[in-house]
């Protein structure tokens, strides 16, 4: 019963994620909502590609930094105290003043170039600045179990049998707990990379237009360019298109981190 | 009518596919005091878990049914409802459990701890702290969990939880973790605050048989064989005839000066912690010493900094003509080549054995791990291990699983059996008996006993407990004695 309930969890969870599968493959979407312009169409199915890179890329690179920065903390207390305080520096910024702060640099660049390259070195900006507002979360997510199996319970053992430090957080890295830590982590990374990138888009569009810079097509995006058909006349269907596939995704990261956090009790 | 608090019918538990125990009748009369024994691992404290519904789902599986103060709190093995487990609640149970500082909040210091477990009892409980275990409440009541001794925050979360309103009162292992005075001034607070009170009905479960005799309960169950039986007598603690131990002809084991401190974060930044200074004593081989003192002494601290795993050792620590604390003076994770012989030598069994195997390893794969660490491959010396688990009564069975599904007993006999097969020339047991009976403990000393009669070993064992004094150690030390505590470390790092 309890593998069935789990099976199904995980089928939810997938039809939940679907949108990115479908924006992959958008002939699947041939014979359906037939009433839509192409550019809308376009814009639709071009932002959750853009959403699905970005998530995935940050998610990378946030995996990446962490579990090497985590490590170091945990091997090196020294160097994990000054990495502590550089985070707790970058996370009393809001997210969203650190993305806009990240553009500011690039800001002419973005302007005076072809739209391509400027799709391009936009989304590396938001994956940076995206990568850097969830660190100190994700790194806290890592260090805090991986230390307390270490310091807590197994380095006493474990280094009077002789093993090296190095090797006992090799081993711990894999167990149950951290494992699930890591999937909780990954889920509530990207459930904030989705809230960031789409309030983003959203601000952007609100404040440049559709001819502002950066150039960062994402749904958030979209629902500030539509958002005039839910009062203003227009077809509802263009505002509440983008939103429900958002609103499925972050269910699906929800029910990642609930169901990873029972089995962590 | 008498109404029962307690009454369960055709009542098991089963673990995976083992059944624990199965009870076709247990009804304790009102009021009364009731203790259950039995070896490790028999299912004591799953039946009091059981008893006050803290018994997860899984992997654990119920049949039967349980009444609790007339309300029906299992039925066919089902948990019934939260309401009805909420009105149960309300009426009262009180569930110490062994490790009984886990009650406690660590996020809220220890007086809201307090008013949240037992708002209505504060004059009380700190009448009781200080009568009983010399706490004045007061000075703790702002800290927090970790900012206290174990020992004290044990004491503290013992008064709290026995000064609960509440007509069932569970009490599981309550002495695992207490020094000898302390457990004979809990003995004496049982004995005239709780038992002769006989407004609660007790259910007391514990291995340690002398703690039992000593308190006046009314009952006294064993939990054998999966069935609880009726005894009218406790069964007398017995020993082992001791082998010959092995001729002392080595230097053995000197420690001279040695202070230990911690670091600690005070207002004004760091500063030291001595939690012991000047110690100067010598162990000889072939002797089995005993260290005794109450917890946050200093003891734990004296092992791991001859094992050399902690900073802030100074003073000289002699093994084989050499200074250890000066052949590694910093532990960063890793040991100096001129160490790592001595690492070799030394093995510690420590108190809490959950964690000396690989967390998501089988036992024999954590041993194939582990045994090249020290020196020899686990094939080499299969008959060895063989031995020990035909000696310590393992079942081979135990060495295809995981850790998680071991009892505390079988962890221990098996950590110790690690210690062992490793051939150390110093082992440490830091209160290595602490979760096992007394049939258990008698051969797990027994297995040491052969081991000493052949080979030369520097033994220290830290321990608690009257029955190891009587029949394991040779020689006993009291820490507090033997090394200079005046400024002990009272907070934890």
């Amino acid at each position: 019963m309890k593998k069935l309930f789990k099976y199904l969890q995980n089928f939810c969870i997938f039809l939940l994620v679907s949108p990115f599968l479908v924006v992959w493959v958008p002939s699947i979407l041939d014979g359906f909502l037939t009433d839509l312009t192409p550019a809308y169409r376009s814009s639709l199915v071009l932002s959750f590609q853009q959403l699905s890179i970005t998530l995935l890329a940050t998610l990378l690179a946030a995996a990446l930094i962490t579990l090497i920065l985590g490590y170091i903390s945990i091997l090196w207390s020294a160097i994990g105290k000054i990495i502590a305080a550089v985070l707790e520096a970058i996370e009393s910024v809001p997210a969203i003043l650190i993305v806009l702060f990240s553009y500011a640099p690039v800001a002419s660049y973005l302007a005076s170039h072809s739209e391509a390259s400027s799709s391009v070195v936009s989304l590396m900006i938001f994956v940076f600045a995206a990568t850097l507002t969830i660190l100190p979360e994700s790194i806290r997510g890592i260090t805090l179990p991986l230390g307390e199996l270490y310091y807590q319970k197994y380095s006493i053992s474990f280094r009077s049998y002789g093993f090296r430090r190095r090797k006992i957080l090799a081993v711990l890295m894999g167990t149950d707990v951290m494992r699930h830590a890591f999937k909780r982590i990954a889920a509530g990374i990207l459930l904030k990379i989705l809230v960031l990138d789409c309030s983003f888009g959203f601000i952007i569009q609100l404040g440049f237009g559709s001819y502002g810079t950066p150039a960062h097509a994402s749904p958030g995006a979209l629902i500030a360019a539509n958002r005039d058909a839910l009062f203003q006349g227009g077809s509802p269907l263009l505002f509440w298109l983008p939103v429900l596939p958002l609103v499925m995704i972050s269910i699906a990261f929800l029910l990642v981190l609930t169901n990873n956090k029972e089995n962590e009790k | 009518m008498t109404s029962y608090p307690l009454i369960l019918e055709n009542f098991s538990v089963t673990l995976f596919d083992r059944t624990l125990f199965y009870i076709d009748s247990f009804i304790p009369e009102p009021g009364t005091s009731t203790a259950i024994t039995g070896m490790t691992g028999t299912g004591k404290s799953v039946l009091l878990r059981a008893l006050a519904g803290l018994l997860p789902a899984y992997p654990f599986k119920l049949t039967g049914s349980m009444k609790l103060n007339g309300f029906s709190a299992y039925q066919d093995g089902v948990k019934t409802n939260y309401k009805t487990w909420n009105q149960i609640r309300k009426k009262g149970i009180v569930f110490v459990p062994a490790e009984s500082a886990q009650a406690m909040n660590p996020s809220l210091s220890l007086e809201q701890n307090l008013k949240l477990l037992a708002p209505d009892s504060r004059d009380l409980i700190e009448q009781r702290l200080n009568e009983y275990f010399g706490i004045d409440f007061k000075k703790f009541a702002k800290y927090y969990p970790d900012e206290v001794s174990g020992g004290e925050l044990q004491r503290i979360t013992l008064m709290i939880l026995l000064s609960r309103q509440g007509d069932l009162l569970y009490l599981d292992e309550p002495t695992v973790n207490l020094d000898r005075n302390l457990r004979k001034r809990f003995i004496q607070f049982l004995n005239q605050e709780v038992l002769t009170q006989k407004d609660k009905t007790i259910l007391m479960a514990s291995h340690d048989i002398d703690f039992v005799r000593a308190l006046s309960m009314d009952k006294i169950i064993a939990l054998e064989d999966g069935q609880l039986k009726y005894l009218d007598a406790l069964p007398e603690s017995s020993g082992y005839e001791k082998p010959k131990p092995k001729e002392i002809t080595g230097p053995g084991l000197e420690l001279q000066k040695v202070s230990q401190h911690y670091k600690i974060r005070g207002l004004f930044g760091e500063h030291d912690f001595y939690a012991f200074r000047n110690l100067s004593i010598k162990f000889s081989e072939s002797i089995i010493y005993g260290i005794l003192g109450p917890s946050g002494c200093g003891k734990t601290s004296m092992i791991r900094s001859i094992l050399r795993l902690i900073d802030g050792t100074t003073g000289n620590i002699v093994l084989d003509k050499q200074n250890l604390v000066e052949l590694k003076q910093k532990e960063n994770g890793n040991d100096p080549a001129a160490f790592k012989p001595f690492r070799k030598k030394m093995s510690v069994v420590q108190q809490d054995s959950r964690f000396a195997f690989f967390p998501d390893l089988s036992i024999r794969d954590s041993f194939t791990q582990i045994f090249p660490q020290q020196g020899f491959g686990v094939e080499d010396d299969n008959d060895l291990l063989e031995t020990y688990m035909d000696k310590l009564r393992l079942p081979f069975e135990l060495l295809e699983k995981m850790p998680r599904n071991l009892s505390s007993g079988e962890m221990k006999r098996m950590d110790i059996l690690r210690s062992l097969i490793s051939k150390p020339e110093v082992l440490l047991l830091d209160e290595p008996f602490a979760h096992i009976d007394f049939e258990t403990r008698t051969l797990v000393m027994k297995a040491i006993s052969e081991y000493l009669a052949k080979n030369q070993v520097v033994l220290l064992v830290v321990t608690h407990e009257d029955f190891d004094l009587k029949y394991f150690i040779d020689e006993d030390f009291d820490f507090l004695s033997i090394a200079d505590n005046k400024q002990r470390m009272t907070r934890r790092k």
